[in-house]
């Protein structure tokens, strides 16, 4: 697994330059080409009665975008990276992933993206629809119910959640890969509630605690041999709540999590942590898919 | 006989006024909407002067200046960029890309800040191909 290339999606409105300026650790794990990405919504240029398509309006709209984009391109171009841009008109979705196609990136970057309350009942957040339909992974960003700053190195302390499905491999494997950006990895795993509630004996208990604290053990020998400051931690009670809590104790600068795709009904019923996480978490958070290659 | 100038431009109403300036001034026009496909072009159709945008999808205009500037068949091939990137930060990029261990490429014949008028591009041009 590699990082050389990153996409980046702004509206502008939620995702500005510091949030771009923080990625640049990622010089240090091998990033070397940006891909900036601005979709231009249907709605803002489509047909109107009484005035047709907004002609005009698409050329003011892109002038801004590659106004904003030079002048963030400018920066990377004299760091001696490779910057492109596409500036389109469509649905965010479906243009995000055709870019990712056409660039071959490594890493989508967007800030988080509601659709309209009677929408989402249907089809889901932006950002679930998002993941369902990538296998690369996506830094979700949402420093605007903050205080509006965003860290200097979001990669600097990760906390993992790791819950052992093939997609915990692949988050280990793409953390090995971001060596040299990275400086402390705290790896939590949470036993659930439901999990709990099925043990019928303390010992039982003590024997689950025993086999996942020998997990959490060898997941974090893997990287103290790779040179990370590595600590394993293990919690009991409602996950998303206590990865939440796990990544406030640890000051954690990011939260990462593996995903599996899943239907619009399948996630409906069953639930995701990492979807769930991704549309409420303060902190960015980083997922990876189990589909990656 | 004419000479051939490719204009790798993504934005489409500038491709039109370049090649506008290239016909009116008896050039042959050819268009290439980012760097990837200027190179195509390049090794297709060996232009004899190539007008290069910077920031456009696939390929940016620094990255095929480079291409073309340390390869020994094209090296040669004169080029004016033409860019709302500034002068000063295509030259910082060129020097950051020598610190990283990229060869020296030397400086574009002619450097055109975008907006810019057809009279200065054709006399930029005219300069260079005679």
């Amino acid at each position: 697994m590699k990082v050389n290339k990153i996409l980046f999606v702004s509206e502008f409105e939620e995702l500005w330059l510091d949030a771009l300026q923080s990625l640049m650790s990622l010089r240090k794990a091998g990033m070397n080409d940006v891909v900036f990405l601005h979709v231009i919504s249907r709605d803002k240029v489509a047909m109107r009665r009484g005035a047709g398509y907004l002609k005009q309006e698409e050329r003011k709209l892109k002038e801004i975008a590659d106004i904003r984009f030079i002048d963030w391109a400018e920066t990377l171009y004299e760091e001696g990276m490779e910057v492109v841009a596409h500036i389109v008109i469509g649905n965010i979705v479906p243009k995000i992933l055709s870019v990712t196609e056409i660039e071959g990136v490594d890493l989508i970057v967007t800030a988080r993206r509601k659709r309209a309350k009677l929408e989402e009942l249907y089809a889901g957040s932006e950002t679930s629809d998002l993941l369902r339909r990538t296998d690369k992974p996506v830094l979700l960003y949402n420093y605007l119910s903050q205080s509006g700053k965003v860290g200097d190195n979001p990669f600097e302390r990760l906390l993992l959640g790791l819950d052992w499905t093939e997609s915990s491999e692949k988050v280990l494997d793409y953390v090995l890969a971001l060596k040299g950006a990275v400086k402390r990895v705290d790896i939590v795993h949470v036993i659930s509630e439901k999990d709990v509630a099925k043990l019928s004996s303390k010992m039982e208990a003590q024997k689950l605690e025993r086999k996942n604290k020998k997990r959490l053990d060898e997941v974090c020998d893997v990287l103290i041999k790779e040179k990370f400051d590595a600590r394993p931690h293990l919690y009991i009670g409602n996950i998303e709540e206590q990865i939440e809590k796990g990544a406030s104790e640890h000051r954690a600068t990011m939260i990462v999590l593996g995903s599996r795709r899943k239907s619009i009904w399948k996630e409906k019923w069953s639930g995701s942590v990492s979807y769930g996480l991704a549309d409420k978490s303060e902190l960015p958070i980083l997922i990876i898919p189990a589909e990656i290659k | 006989m004419a000479k051939k100038v490719l204009n790798v431009e993504d934005d489409p109403d500038t491709r039109t006024f370049v090649s506008t300036v290239l016909e009116e001034n008896g050039y042959i026009p050819i268009m290439a909407v980012d760097g990837e496909e200027g190179m195509e072009k390049v090794k297709a159709e060996r232009p004899d002067l190539i007008v290069l945008d910077i920031l456009m999808p696939r390929e940016s205009g620094i990255k095929m200046y480079h291409e073309l500037k340390t390869d020994p068949s094209f090296k040669d091939i004169p080029v004016v960029m033409l860019s709302a990137v500034s002068k000063r930060t295509f030259l910082r990029s060129t020097a950051a890309l020598t610190e990283f261990g990229n060869e020296t490429v030397p400086e574009p014949q002619a450097y055109l800040e975008k907006p810019v008028e057809p009279e200065d591009l054709a006399e930029t041009l005219k300069k260079i191909l005679g």
